[in-house]
């Protein structure tokens, strides 16, 4: 390795120098850095894992089947149910250097996969965020895709690409050497020439990690294919193996051919980011009882931030209503919507839903209610939202 | 993953949506063609797999 010692870098027609350096390590540039890809080059949210909206830190001791979200961004899709438990920190390992948080996926069982079995978790990044890609055209870009995994599983593992529709599928392989032992992995695909790419707010790329899936949905690693392939033939099954770990975190998909560091982004835009898809709501909310029933009010509130599409509403498990009226407190131990509605059409205009929420005693039809869940105890944000892809 | 869905409508009367249990849990889906749940239950609905119930 050789050393170039210099303090100033001029260009052979700049009339000053374009980069002056100091014997700190610093770096003046006269012009504009232009890197490869921008600044914001990581296009998965969450990828450190930080954000955990849905389950705060809490475990999930058996997974359902179908689609879960675990951490904020992260779908698990598992097509039996029962078959892995998943926490934020599972097993209280030491993250790697720099990382605070990974998302820690167990197996329940020694399950052999039916051919149909589908055991993944991955993400979906939205069309506007991948457009620049120009997937499903000639101008395809590379991307690089890089990760930090732990398992107790050694060998050959997996994971996939998948275009809009999932009829196309780029399965990519990868290896651990050492078991429980955090790896980093780097993975570079070229860009999809073909196939359907949404570039708008629908699902632009899935991009996920085989847990085990059935042989209908393994295919040759390494190349584009007209087919869903979620894993690659030949590799490692974690849903295999009773008591098998898999951790994951540091993930990160940038254009070009080489993982550059993790992108550190600051708790409060990554939370902004995943809030886009899903957030809690209801502790500034306010509004009035009904005017036929004294047990039923109707609220209103904006938006953290303006969600992808209208979002599906739903009480957030075991959080208490808390209103309060005429200077009295009503609380709904066990509340319930009966209506919802938020109008796609304010989207992006800082839109603010309405709800009627049910399972208050003694109120006063119309009078005025404003939401005392902001007070800790009373439980917090009780509805939640979600607009994932 | 869904089950016992029907239309809703909003107190003007006008289709507001679709009151659905997803895994259990009563949720309420727009009909937005861009919300996710709203896509898989019109595959479920299109597949024979699950009936939509008018609105009350």
């Amino acid at each position: 390795m050789s050393t170039l010692a210099a303090t100033n870098l001029k260009h052979a027609s700049s009339a000053s120098n374009n980069i002056v350096l100091d014997s700190s390590g610093n770096a003046t540039f006269a012009g504009t850095p232009v890197p490869n890809s921008s600044f914001l080059r990581n296009r998965i949210i969450n990828g450190d894992m930080r954000i955990d909206q849905r389950n705060a830190g809490a475990a999930i001791a058996s997974l359902g089947s179908g689609s879960t979200y675990t951490v904020d961004r992260f779908y698990y899709y598992g097509s039996q149910s029962g078959k892995f438990s998943f926490q934020q920190n599972q097993g209280s390992v030491t993250p790697p250097a720099g990382f605070s948080n990974y998302a820690g996926f167990t197996s329940l069982s020694a399950f052999s996969a039916a051919a149909s079995d589908v055991f993944v978790l991955g993400q979906v990044i939205e069309g506007y965020n991948i457009s620049d890609l120009a997937w499903g055209t000639a101008n395809a870009k590379s991307v690089t895709f890089s990760f930090w995994v732990r398992s107790s599983i050694t060998g050959t593992h997996s994971g996939f690409f998948g275009n809009s529709n999932l009829t196309r599928s780029y399965p990519f392989t990868f290896t651990v050497s050492s078991a429980n032992t955090w790896t980093q992995i780097s993975v570079t695909i070229a860009g999809d020439t073909t196939g359907t790419y949404s570039t708008t707010n629908g699902a632009g790329i899935y991009v996920g990690f085989n847990l085990g899936c059935g042989s209908t949905f393994l295919g040759t690693a390494g190349s584009w294919q007209a087919a869903l392939y979620e894993g690659a033939t030949g590799s490692v099954s974690i849903v295999g193996t009773n008591g098998a770990t898999f951790y994951i975190t540091g993930v990160q998909l940038e254009v070009g051919t080489a993982a550059t560091p993790f992108e550190r982004r600051q708790y409060g835009q990554e939370l902004a980011l995943c809030q886009r898809y899903f957030q809690s709501a209801g502790s500034g909310a306010f509004g009035s009882f009904d005017g036929s029933t004294s047990t039923t009010i109707q609220i209103t509130e904006k938006l953290i931030v303006d969600m992808r599409t209208t979002p599906t509403a739903s009480i957030r498990s075991g959080v208490n209503a808390a209103f309060r009226s005429g200077g009295a407190d009503f609380t709904a131990t066990s509340p319930g919507l009966a209506n919802f509605s938020a109008n796609a059409n304010a989207i992006g205009s800082g839109i603010a839903f309405w709800t009627q929420v049910t399972g208050f005693t003694g109120g006063t039809s119309n009078a005025v209610v404003t939401s005392r869940n902001q007070v800790a105890t009373n439980g917090g944000a009780f509805i939640n939202l979600s607009a994932e892809l | 993953m869904y089950t016992n869905a029907q239309y809703y409508n909003d107190l003007s009367g006008s289709p507001q949506g679709i009151r659905v249990d997803i895994t259990g849990v009563t949720s309420f889906v727009p009909l937005d063609p861009a919300n996710t749940d709203y896509q898989n239950i019109m595959a479920l609905v299109a597949a024979g797999e699950l009936t939509i119930a008018p609105a009350e």
